[in-house]
């Protein structure tokens, strides 16, 4: 009997070594991939830095918009580094979002470190579309989101009372998407639809962009702004042009 | 008999089938005391809307519904208090998936109905309250008549056969988008649909049909040009609250996606609600929406729980 127990007592013993030894042997590979993946990136990034993608189609993202989280967003430096890189690409016209409107306050800063870069407001919708000399920033908070399109909405019914008080019968159906559009072009969201949309930020959201505007853009989330890197950056946009998109047809 | 004998250590990598909470002398183990979060994962009850839930998704005591389906117990990774209670799904990639296989687009869209048969099951069983499903947008029109036409008929007959299990299950259906340009006979299938499950709260099925996030925006604020004609509203008080309560999602309690999953690869909303999505977590999804099944929502919902929470600056975790 003592017997029989001492010898099941060695067994388990055997086989908690034989659970034990695949763990641990698990553990290793798991954290070898992992070094492994990280040092690939780091030389992924630095070769895509040496210009790997001599034949990048920058051209294809005509706007280019960024998310910011707000919190991040105080690291002015960061995100001008960050306008700099798009420049050099060859990324012209650009739009910097964060909620609260930290990058709006901060652009006079901002054009002073970037000397190539204009306003929306100083060009015309024509030349942004169009490959300029220069960069074309559109800086946006929540308040140009939703807020935006309930003001664009008054507009639109106080022109439509105005003709009403006038004789006219009050139509319901001028409100459609390209008064809309319109509309919203007067009370200041002046940029088109981006092609690419950036999210910097631990979130996967959108964190309230302009809504009207995201109809087909392409939403990456690129981690936090403190590990941006010029080859993600690179790797993201080579990817964007390989897209084909059918638009729902 | 040698399992008799084995020392604690072994014993507790066993991990036992969980008791069945309402008749514990169901359970093989009766014997062991269970860990403690072992508990609540044998019978998941869902969570309701209403104070009382309806009789159809009350739960038997052995741990099976009404309907005679047992609910899916609560896969170990996630944890019921942090489930989403609005999951919005933009079901996509069914052309690829026949295509590879040579077949119709047809016959890629008839493949994606049993996805979304599970998914429906997964968040009745799982507590998840509301699910909107995007299955076709303004722009789809566009698409092949052959295509169109087979898609219409699959959304009636899908939906007729549906809805004395959803009647029996609790779910409520209710489809938006613009309507008027379905077929006549799809708009009645609809109707009838709505009208049988309105009383239903244990899931609410938003269906997302001929709808586009632009052309939401646009009949809301149609909506509250109406009120104002009407002298229901005057024209100052018009903000981004009036507009919100006029959009098509306000059937709903929870009309803001705390979950987007999008299958198919694609990295975009393809103007899929545009304005209720502003703060929704993304989960993009390589697979084909006929592919797709409990492992990858699994997938989808594990994520959204170890993501950090954010509303602007503010942290929810």
């Amino acid at each position: 009997m003592i017997l029989c127990f001492w010898f099941s007592f060695r067994l388990v013993q055997v086989g908690n070594l034989g659970l034990q030894l695949p763990w641990y042997f698990l553990q290793i590979i798991v954290s070898a991939w992992y070094f492994i993946s990280v040092v690939g990136n780091l030389f992924e990034s630095y070769f895509i830095s040496l210009k790997k993608y001599k034949s990048l189609h920058s051209g294809k993202v005509r706007y280019l918009a960024i998310v910011i989280e707000s919190e991040e967003a105080y690291q002015i430096s960061k995100v001008v580094k960050l306008s700099q890189w798009l420049d050099s690409i060859g990324v012209k016209n650009v739009c910097l979002y964060d909620m609260n409107g930290v990058l709006k306050k901060s652009k006079e800063t901002m054009f002073q470190k970037l000397k190539n870069a204009k306003s929306i407001e100083e060009v015309s919708e024509v030349v942004t579309l169009h490959a300029p000399d220069h960069m074309t920033l559109e800086f946006l908070s929540y308040l140009d989101g939703k807020e935006a399109v309930a003001k664009a909405a008054n507009l639109i019914f106080v022109e439509n009372s105005k003709r009403h008080n006038l004789g006219g019968e009050l139509d319901l159906q001028i409100l459609l998407e390209p008064q809309m559009n319109k509309a919203l072009q007067i009370v200041g969201s002046k940029g088109p639809e981006p092609d690419l949309l950036l999210v910097y930020g631990p979130v996967r959201s959108h964190l309230g962009f302009p809504a009207w505007r995201l109809r087909y853009t392409e939403i990456i989330h690129m981690g936090s702004l403190n590990f941006m890197r010029y080859g993600s950056l690179m790797k993201v946009i080579n990817n964007f042009t390989k897209v084909h998109q059918n638009y729902g047809t | 008999m040698l399992s008799l004998t084995l020392p604690i250590p072994l014993l507790k990598t066993l991990t036992p089938p969980s008791p069945n909470i309402n008749n514990p002398s169901l359970s093989p183990y009766s014997h062991y005391q269970p860990r403690s979060r072992s508990l609540t994962r044998g019978l998941i009850v869902p969570k309701h809307s209403s104070a009382t839930a309806p009789p159809s998704a009350t739960l038997r005591d052995d741990g099976t519904s009404l309907a005679g389906d047992s609910p899916e117990p609560l896969p170990e990774e996630l944890v019921a208090e942090l489930m989403p209670k609005h999951v919005a799904v933009i079901i996509d990639g069914h052309g690829r998936w026949a295509k590879l296989r040579g077949l119709p687009a047809s016959a890629g869209h008839q493949a994606g109905v049993q996805p979304l048969r599970t998914v429906v099951r997964l968040c009745c069983s799982w507590g998840i309250q509301v699910l909107t499903v995007f299955v076709l947008s303004t722009e789809n029109w566009f698409r092949p008549k052959v295509e169109v036409d087979s898609l219409m008929k699959l959304f009636e007959t899908t939906i007729n056969s549906s809805i004395a299990c959803m009647k029996k299950e609790g779910i409520q259906i209710y489809v938006i988008g613009d309507s008027s340009k379905l077929p006549e006979s799809l708009r009645s299938t609809i109707a009838n649909a709505e009208k049988s499950t309105k009383h239903n709260s244990r899931l609410q099925l938003i269906v997302a049909m001929n709808y586009g996030g632009k052309y939401d925006v646009v009949q809301a604020c149609k909506s509250v040009a109406k009120k104002v004609k009407d002298g229901l509203l005057h024209l100052d008080n018009i903000n981004e609250k009036i507009i919100e309560k006029e959009l098509e999602t306000k059937c709903t309690e929870f009309p803001y996606p705390d979950l987007l999953i999008r299958a198919g690869g694609e990295l975009r909303l393809s103007n899929f609600l545009l304005w209720q999505l502003a703060y929704t977590e993304f989960y993009f999804n390589k697979t084909p929406w006929p592919d797709f099944g409990k492992e990858e929502f699994v997938d989808a919902l594990r994520s959204f729980q170890q993501r950090q929470r954010h509303y602007g600056g503010e942290r929810h975790s």
